[in-house]
């Protein structure tokens, strides 16, 4: 994934390459991991001027962003990620730095300096902890091979800057500012950084040497091309709720097998590199265990989106790895919020549905309460109520909750 | 709950002119002598327009432009004298027991004021309740602490923004809509050239007191107004913007009638 | 609550190198508010303000909804009094296009508090950029002589400012009323309150 385009905006790219590449006969070959050497050692720092002048401009950006109020702080999770970049970061994992920005996109972006911002709702929608460590090892490989500062050399080839003269040892160090909303501009347009938009073949260079990350470390390596079978479905599930196409660009993937032929070079790759008779993991009970108290927060940010046909998939993408009161509960949040005919109903019963398990969170109780008071189901009303106040006593609609108590 | 979408009239403007001005408090007086004053760190940001009409972040663009602004802010504040400190960093002022995080808010609440000045006072969306009152927003107590704690008279605050054809194409004007689909939106995010504000914040009350508005034309193929990716352009928009303070209003009657 | 104005400044080209800005003209994007009685939104409700505010014209508004109305004091980033009147149920508090991917839910006429709570919230998070939304309180409230309630709320939206809201309203046969105050936590909203308190109990509906 580039620095800047998100999943989506990729999968466009992707689709817009391939269309050409279909168009001329020229297919792009699938690069071997084993091909794949990082460019970069440990305590990697730049020699080249103009590769200087880009680090010290990144330095700014990357402290701006470790400013920004956007950012989810909470340290198990980011001792959590720090680790997981340890483990796929190839020779470089002590250097890289991760940041987890509280966004509803599913989007990972890597810096040339090598620090790298996950969005949260990046987080909802790995199923496992290889899926995610999938997602660094690729973004990491970008940073271990240079693609920015390649990329960026051409592009400088390319086009007319004005600034190349001042790149270079001579941007002054102490120069500051502000970045503010800069990084939920990243989630919207998806840039930061446009002469880093990377090509099909540095894509496919970050998807084979991710591969080989992740399996060195001991990870499922099939797990990558899965992420984006998963991507793909959601966007086909949201857009076929709204009874339209993909987005624009997207129109390309079903007639141009682009995106399906990563994912087939994806899982040629991780075969590639399976060494037979090791164990491979997902460890997604690790996994689960760390984001577990975000989990429900995550879930939140997306349900309430109101895009019924990518949180429904979501939903159901978590679900195979099992039921559990937490996503029935948002099961039924999306239908209550989705509202078509019939949905009110559906959402009253797949409350009741969840109010069973141990785990149900607390507005699961009042949701229920709700609905049975709607339907004049006093006595049963009253005990949901009841048994929400006493779970949550301190609720922000404690209040309210009372009066409905007197009145049944 | 609605959008307010105000055209643009005259989208492919060709004056290439440039306009600046200025609004004040009407009892604002100009600082001079030994006023203690902290400039907090501009907020600049360039970008390259798009075929689109994006505008897209640029940070190498950027992180000169800014370095040349600070270089053209220090000079001139070198050449009025007073007690001057540029803030850097955010923890720059962690000595005088105001952490980042303080500076943060402050910096946050002033884009959303600024950005408001900006649209009510020079877009044309003019809010009726401020009719002949000069410049009537304040930043609130917040600011009022800062001064306290650090003993400075005033805060200035710089916003500059511009944008550049990427490969020499001529910018088309647009509407401001890139960067608005989902949150936040300021003035000339998605216009093309060149848009400056600078602010002047009294810390003993916290109002904005003095306010002033730069404008350069179209970013037409050829004419370069003022680029501030390089230190003579930064000098200039510095030099626009600051050098020339006018009084508050009832001020201006005063001296007026005492024949000054 | 309509914050979010993309504007250019292109329109002050339009006179070249003539005089920018200027009190006496303007397109109209805002008219005044005297602080005396007057109805809003559709003509159903009747408020009284305690001082001046800023009406948002409706005339270069593109998603005007009749029984909606805005006004503001310092400018939408800062403090916004939006009014919903009348609003029958499976209607929208804005417009949108059926094709986007994230909408904003329809009222009900059958909505209690926390669904209309649910449906404000999704609004910010789907128009009004909020990153962040914290609810931090629903009781009950009189409002216009009915059962009504009050909604608090915290939200932290893009640009990375933190704003606070306050909704009071009701559902009176089976249309809903609603006054909500939303502003910049820092010193603005708690300066607008007073009006939006004085207001909400000033508030009758017109028969």
């Amino acid at each position: 994934m580039s620095v800047l385009v998100s999943r989506r905006g990729l999968l466009a790219g992707g689709g817009a390459i391939a269309a050409a590449a279909l168009g001329t006969g020229i297919a792009v070959a699938r690069i071997l991991p084993g091909a794949m050497q990082p460019l970069i050692g440990p305590g990697y720092k730049p020699t080249d001027r103009d590769e200087i002048g880009l680090w010290q401009q990144m330095e700014r950006v990357e402290e701006e962003i470790a400013g920004s109020n956007l950012l989810i702080k909470d340290p198990g999770l980011n001792d959590y990620l720090r680790d997981l970049i340890g483990n796929v970061g190839g020779p470089a994992a002590k250097d890289m730095r991760i940041y987890l920005a509280r966004i509803p996109e599913f989007n990972a972006v890597m810096f040339p300096t090598g620090f790298a911002v996950v969005f949260s709702g990046l987080l909802l929608r790995m199923r496992n902890e290889a899926q995610l460590a999938g997602v660094i090892a690729h973004e990491s490989a970008h940073f271990l091979r240079k693609h920015q500062i390649r990329q960026w050399r051409d592009v400088r080839r390319k086009t007319d800057l004005l600034a190349i003269a001042a790149m270079g040892a001579g941007v002054a160090g102490g120069a500051a500012g502000v970045y503010t909303g800069d990084l939920a501009r990243l989630a919207q347009l998806g840039t930061i950084l446009t002469m880093l938009r990377y090509n099909r073949s540095l894509e496919a260079e970050a998807d084979a040497m991710g591969v080989r990350l992740l399996a060195d470390a001991g990870y499922a390596p099939m797990e990558m091309s899965r992420t984006w079978e998963q991507l793909i479905g959601e966007l086909d599930a949201s857009a076929k709720y709204r009874r339209k196409k993909r987005d624009r660009g997207y129109s390309l993937f079903s007639t141009h097998p682009a995106p399906e032929a990563r994912m087939a070079d994806l899982k040629l790759s991780a075969s590639e590199v399976t060494i037979a008779g090791r164990s491979y993991e997902d460890h997604r009970a690790r996994y689960l265990r760390a984001i577990g108290a975000i989990r429900p927060t995550l879930l939140d940010d997306q349900v309430k989106l109101n895009d019924p046909g990518a949180s429904q998939y979501i939903i159901d993408t978590l679900a195979q790895d099992g039921w559990n009161g937490l996503l029935r509960f948002y099961e039924a949040e999306v239908w209550r919020l989705r509202n078509r005919a019939g949905d009110d109903a559906r959402a009253a019963q797949g409350y009741a549905v969840a109010v069973q398990y141990a785990d149900a969170p607390a507005d699961a109780w009042r949701w229920h309460g709700i609905m049975l008071q709607k339907a004049g189901r006093r006595a049963e009303a009253k005990y949901a109520f009841a048994h929400y106040l006493s779970v949550a006593p301190d609720a922000p609609d404690a209040p309210f909750i009372r009066q409905q108590l007197q009145f049944l | 709950m609605r959008r307010l979408i105000i055209a643009a009239t005259c989208a492919a403007a060709l004056s290439a002119c440039v306009q600046t001005k200025q609004y004040a408090d009407v009892q604002f007086a100009p600082p001079e002598g030994e006023y203690k004053l902290l400039v907090m760190r501009p907020d600049v940001s360039v970008g390259s327009v798009t075929t689109g009409g994006l505008v897209e972040p640029r940070a190498d663009w950027t992180e000169q432009s800014r370095a040349n602004l600070l270089a053209a802010l220090k000079a001139q504040q070198a050449s009025r004298g007073g007690n001057v400190l540029i803030l850097e960093k955010r923890d720059g002022l962690a000595t005088m027991g105001v952490n980042s995080d303080t500076v943060a808010e402050l910096e946050r609440l002033h884009y959303a004021v600024g950005a408001s000045i900006a649209l009510h006072r020079y877009s044309g969306a003019y809010l009726p309740t401020k009719r002949r009152k000069g410049l009537d927003w304040t930043l609130g107590q917040q600011a009022v602490d800062l001064g306290r704690r650090t003993g400075y008279d005033y805060a200035l605050f710089l916003h500059a923004e511009d944008s550049f054809a990427s490969t020499g194409r001529v910018a088309l004007q647009v509407l401001g809509a890139a960067g608005c689909i989902v949150g936040f939106c300021a003035p000339n995010i998605g216009g093309g050239g060149q848009f400056a504000y600078a602010s002047l914040v009294d810390l003993r009350t916290g109002e904005v007191v003095w306010f002033n508005v730069l404008q350069a034309g179209t970013q037409i193929a050829g004419i370069s107004m003022g680029d501030i990716r390089k230190p003579e352009g930064a000098a200039q928009m510095v030099d626009r913007l600051l050098n020339r303070m006018k009084p508050g209003r009832e001020v201006q009657r005063a001296m007026k009638a005492s024949g000054q | 609550m309509s914050r979010f104005i993309p504007l250019a400044l292109t329109a002050i080209l339009v006179t070249a190198c003539s005089s920018v800005g200027g009190e006496g003209f303007g397109y109209g994007g805002y008219t005044l508010v005297r602080a005396q009685q007057r109805s809003v939104g559709d003509g159903s409700m009747i408020v009284t303000p305690p001082r001046e505010w800023n009406r948002q014209s409706s005339v270069w508004a593109i998603d005007d909804i009749r029984q909606v109305e805005d006004w503001t004091l310092n400018g939408p980033y800062l403090d916004s009094m939006s009014f919903v009147t009348g609003l029958k149920g499976g209607r929208y508090i804005i417009r949108q296009s059926k094709r986007t991917a994230q909408q904003v839910p329809k009222f009900r006429s059958d909505m209690t508090a926390p669904e209309i709570a649910a449906m404000l919230e999704s609004f910010y998070r789907v128009k009004a950029g909020a990153i962040d939304f914290k609810t931090t309180g629903l009781s009950p409230r009189q409002f216009m002589g009915y059962p009504g309630f009050q909604f608090d709320f915290d939200h932290l939206d893009t640009d990375e400012v933190w704003r606070r809201g306050r909704a009071v309203g009701a559902v009176i046969d089976t249309r809903l009323y609603l006054v909500l105050l939303d502003g910049a936590r820092a010193h603005y909203y708690a300066a607008a309150l007073p009006d939006l308190e004085a207001v909400v109990n000033s508030a009758r509906l017109k028969r």
